[in-house]
């Protein structure tokens, strides 16, 4: 079924984004990790939402959570791999590598303040890879490696040992439990990926190891690789005060389209983006799927 | 529908032939370009008689992809009068794409 307005990510953007959009009677797809955004959960104080004077981000999480319950939103716990503008409609590629559609996207990932491995962009589809199920078939009985920093690196790096002739796993991410015996894994080190025109060698430290390909497995990848086409700034989001941005019917709110980094601000342009989005769909003048 | 084409083909139209050809890798195995498909269908049918769209399995003439370093699906390599002059790696919308065409139709 096609929603009329799919959301990615659960911090305070996306959610603001959600429930204004509901509340426009709009379906509405929520995507992202169903305890929030750590950004928010992990903060020990805040002193600058409206209405609360002192709360902790566990607390503010959980309010978040009430008011998503309160206005019927489930979140959709998965990764959004790849977002794709398809002329009258967007197709959101998974992480269990099935497909969604929606009228409009709305994007409120956030900015991933870690930077890209010297090298990463240079190389990028060039033997540099953010999806190991999409490209480990253009490796066979290569060397390949793997830089993880989450859960989904370990199926990765598992995937790939089934496929290429040996993978080795930079672990930026603690626990290995269910990694192939298979899997070569590093010590973890000042990482760089080396090559000219295409993926010669990973270094690791002071080691240099030859592969073929790197993939780099991490929550929040570079939003013009999240939706191909997309305008950016920097490590941000070109949008209007609509939170518009180059692409019809896609949106973006939060951290991601700019400073300051502020829960407050995210929620507002959370708002702003989801009503922008619900006026988007109804222009449209689409059948109306029932909500 | 955009022409399926061999690597026999790709020799013969592509690397020998004339004008604008834009050629998608691809491989059947690959989300990003199942996405892809119905868009260069589309530029096939508006592009006809100025543009030749093509594509050509991977799996299948895996020659071809190692001659021009593919190393991710999809992967389109726009040729001029047999030369490669872009490589477009991975899906992008309709419209980032036919700049790229009419570049070298001018």
């Amino acid at each position: 079924m096609r929603v009329d307005i799919a959301v990615v990510g659960t911090g305070p953007a996306g959610l603001s984004a959600a429930i204004n959009a509901r509340q426009r009677n709009k379906t509405v797809a929520l995507y992202g990790s169903a305890d929030l955004t750590e950004k928010l959960v992990k903060a020990p104080e805040i002193t600058n939402y409206l209405g609360f004077a002192s709360i902790s981000g566990e607390d503010l999480a959980d309010r978040f959570k009430d008011h998503l319950k309160a206005a019927s939103i489930q979140i959709i716990p998965q990764r959004v791999v790849q977002v794709f503008a398809m002329g009258d409609y967007y197709a959101l590629q998974l992480s269990d590598q099935t497909f969604a559609e929606a009228e409009s996207v709305i994007l409120a990932t956030g900015v991933n303040l870690g930077g890209a491995i010297p090298g990463e962009s240079d190389l990028l589809g060039k033997g540099v890879s953010y999806c190991a199920t999409c490209d480990a078939a253009l490796y066979r009985g290569k060397e390949v490696a793997v830089i993880g920093y989450n859960a989904e690196s370990i199926q990765d790096a598992n995937l790939l040992s089934e496929v290429v002739a040996k993978v080795h796993f930079v672990p930026f991410y603690k626990d290995l439990g269910g990694l192939s015996e298979k899997v070569h894994v590093l010590e973890k080190g000042k990482t760089a990926i080396l090559g000219k025109d295409h993926v010669e060698a990973l270094q690791v430290g002071e080691d240099e190891i030859p592969v073929s390909a790197v993939f780099v497995i991490r929550d929040a990848v570079s939003p013009d690789h999240l939706v191909p086409g997309l305008e950016t700034q920097g490590v941000h989001v070109a949008v209007d005060r609509q939170g518009k941005t180059n692409l019809p019917g896609l949106f973006a709110a939060g951290d991601l389209v700019g400073r300051p980094y502020q829960y407050m601000k995210a929620a507002g342009e959370g708002l702003v983006a989801g009503l922008a989005a619900s006026e988007y769909v109804s222009k449209l003048n689409r059948p109306q799927a029932s909500s | 529908m955009t022409k399926q084409i061999s690597a026999k083909e790709f020799y013969d139209q592509v690397e020998q032939g004339q004008g604008v050809t834009l050629v998608d890798m691809y491989a059947d195995w690959c989300g990003p370009c199942k996405m892809l498909a119905p868009v260069l269908d589309e530029i096939s049918a508006q592009y006809a008689g100025k543009a030749n769209i093509y594509k050509i399995d991977i799996d299948q003439n895996q020659e071809v992809a190692s001659r021009y370093q593919v190393m991710a699906v999809p992967t389109m390599l726009l040729f001029k009068d047999g030369q490669l002059v872009d490589k477009l790696v991975g899906f992008m919308p309709k419209q980032s794409i036919t700049q790229k065409i009419d570049a070298q139709l001018v």
